[in-house]
């Protein structure tokens, strides 16, 4: 029989590049160690996840501003079994929300280095990127 | 506007079923037509199908003409399949609802087929991770258990409501199940059992969720003045609501207050001039336990914050206040997305028919399903009442 071994289109992380995403910069900026999101120009409200086009006032006119990187731990999980294919030998890991002070909005992403028991309502958090093999960039959370 | 009943419908067995998806379909469809024995399959001129993954999970797009051929239905007013994740089912009667309402559609056929168990219970996850914001939630490991763990662990944090309470909703839930021929569980638990399940998602446990479920199910949608050539007990739908507010999990308006969701259910009993307690019983979307214990504060039964106590108190039980899922819900029968709305319409349908075994035999005049979707982004609801 011949052997049947074929991946399925099962990559969580965004393609990050000017070719795949409009908003290549936050990646590009990501890299370089800030974490940013767009501002609509014409309204003035600020977006996450960055956008292209407002939904507020539907300009696109937007402008890259910079978020805190620290915040406060409103809410978390850490996943034990049921992670999807690739986080498989992550697991257990954790995840959270933390808001940020200003603007105010909140931001989800993985824990790392805590598990469930280790987190607390309020504990200060700072932001950690990390670089993918294949060098792309993502974010998540550790205690400060 | 024509006014729209059901005139009957059916089930496959739920659970991890050594069956293929078009078995399935096939498996639901004679069910179905031998329930409404009255109706020729010629005169189905309409097939709404609720399948939420079959592209992922059973590899297999464009799935409404090969149910219809499995079946043997050719329409020729609408085919069409909907999906809307875990309300992909109800999202199929609600596009069916306003095609007979209107005069389009005659007779309907709409049903909800899902397959999910593969031999890769990961791919299944991923596909499930994938309901989420792919690229911005499902990529941080967010899928249902880890949401509805966050809001379970702001809930007792907000409002006090404790593991046991939380616990209560699947003992009840499993208790219905388990004297339910269609559902997954028909095991009975204790709240030991349930505290001390396996660990899924800090603090969800495996008894706090719904299953991974194989099933199919469909119902047969006509105008009022068919009804009566089907059945002596048509089921109208009498109101209909679906609010939807946000995506992203960090914008949600809310964790624990689903705005979307009071404002489904008071537009679809203001739509059928009820109130909550007008209804008999109550089929909610328990896909987690905290689910049920937030339908039962944002669906109005009672005050915010006081869902633990509504369950301590025996109200949502057969013979309190207001039953909530007599057939067992989520926990009990599974969770085949697609056939899940479907499941909880038969139930509306046995009910009002007299057809449930005596310990969960409610009857009545009038009923409510409700779904949830995705991250309780989307609550869609149904108001039902008995005709006959
Ligand atoms: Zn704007």
């Amino acid at each position: 029989m011949p052997k049947i071994d074929l991946p399925y289109l099962l990559d969580f992380c965004p393609l990050q590049t000017e070719d795949f995403t409009r908003i290549h910069e936050f990646f590009t900026n990501l890299k370089e160690g800030k974490f940013t999101t767009t501002k609509c120009k014409s309204c003035g409200e600020i977006l996450w996840q960055p956008r292209v086009v407002c939904p507020h006032c539907n300009s696109d006119e937007m402008e890259w501003i910079d978020l805190p990187q620290e915040g406060k731990l409103f809410a978390f999980t850490e996943v034990i079994h049921g992670a999807p294919l690739g986080m498989e030998d992550d697991a257990p890991f954790s995840i959270g929300i933390v808001d940020l002070e200003d603007p105010k909005m909140k931001v989800l992403a993985r824990v790392d280095d805590a598990h469930y028991e280790d987190l607390e309502f309020g504990q200060e958090m700072r932001l950690k990127i990390i670089t993918l093999e294949d060098g792309r960039v993502w974010f998540r959370w550790v205690r400060k | 506007m024509r006014k729209v009943a059901i005139v009957g419908g059916g089930l496959t067995k739920f659970g991890v079923r050594k069956a293929t998806y078009k078995e399935l379909a096939q498996e639901a469809g004679k069910a179905v037509f031998e329930d409404v024995p009255n109706l020729d399959k010629k005169d189905v001129d309409s097939l709404f199908l609720g399948s939420a993954a079959s592209d992922r999970m059973a590899f297999q797009s464009y799935p409404a003409p090969l149910v219809a051929e499995q079946v043997g239905v050719q329409p020729n007013k609408v085919i069409m399949r909907t999906e809307l994740a875990c309300a992909s089912g109800q999202a199929a009667m609600r596009a069916a609802y306003g095609s007979i309402a209107s005069g389009l559609s005659d007779i309907a056929l709409v049903m909800g087929v899902e397959k999910m168990n593969t031999p890769n219970m990961a791919e299944t996850q991923t596909t499930m991770a994938a309901v989420m914001d792919r690229e911005w939630d499902g990529v941080n490991g967010m899928s249902a258990p880890p949401f509805f763990a966050l809001v379970m662990m702001r809930h007792m944090h907000e409002y006090g409501t404790t593991r046991e309470q939380l616990g209560m909703v699947s003992v009840k839930n499993h208790d219905y199940s388990a004297s339910n021929p269609f559902a997954q569980f028909q095991k009975k638990f204790t709240l030991e059992d349930v505290i001390n399940s396996v660990e899924i998602s800090k603090p969800i446990r495996l008894l706090d969720c719904s299953g991974i479920t194989d099933g199919a199910g469909g119902i047969v949608m006509t105008s009022e003045d068919r009804a009566k050539e089907f059945t002596d007990t048509p089921v109208y739908i009498e109101g209909l609501a679906q609010c939807n507010m946000g995506s992203l999990v960090s914008n949600l308006p809310s964790l624990t207050t689903w705005k979307p969701m009071k404002k489904a259910f008071r537009a679809a009993l203001m739509m059928a001039g009820k109130d909550i307690y007008d209804m008999a019983f109550a089929e909610v979307h328990d896909c987690f336990t905290i689910a049920e214990i937030i339908a039962y504060e944002d669906g109005g039964m009672c005050k915010k914050g006081e869902g633990g106590k509504f369950i301590e108190e025996g109200n949502p039980y057969v013979g309190g206040r207001l039953p909530v899922n007599t057939h067992g819900g989520l926990l009990g029968t599974g969770h085949p997305l697609g056939a899940t709305s479907i499941a909880q319409t038969v139930e509306v349908i046995e009910q009002f028919r007299g057809e449930v075994p005596e310990e969960r035999y409610v009857g009545g005049e009038w009923a409510l399903t409700h779904n949830l979707s995705g991250n309780a982004n989307v609550h869609s609801v149904l108001v039902f009442r008995r005709g006959g």
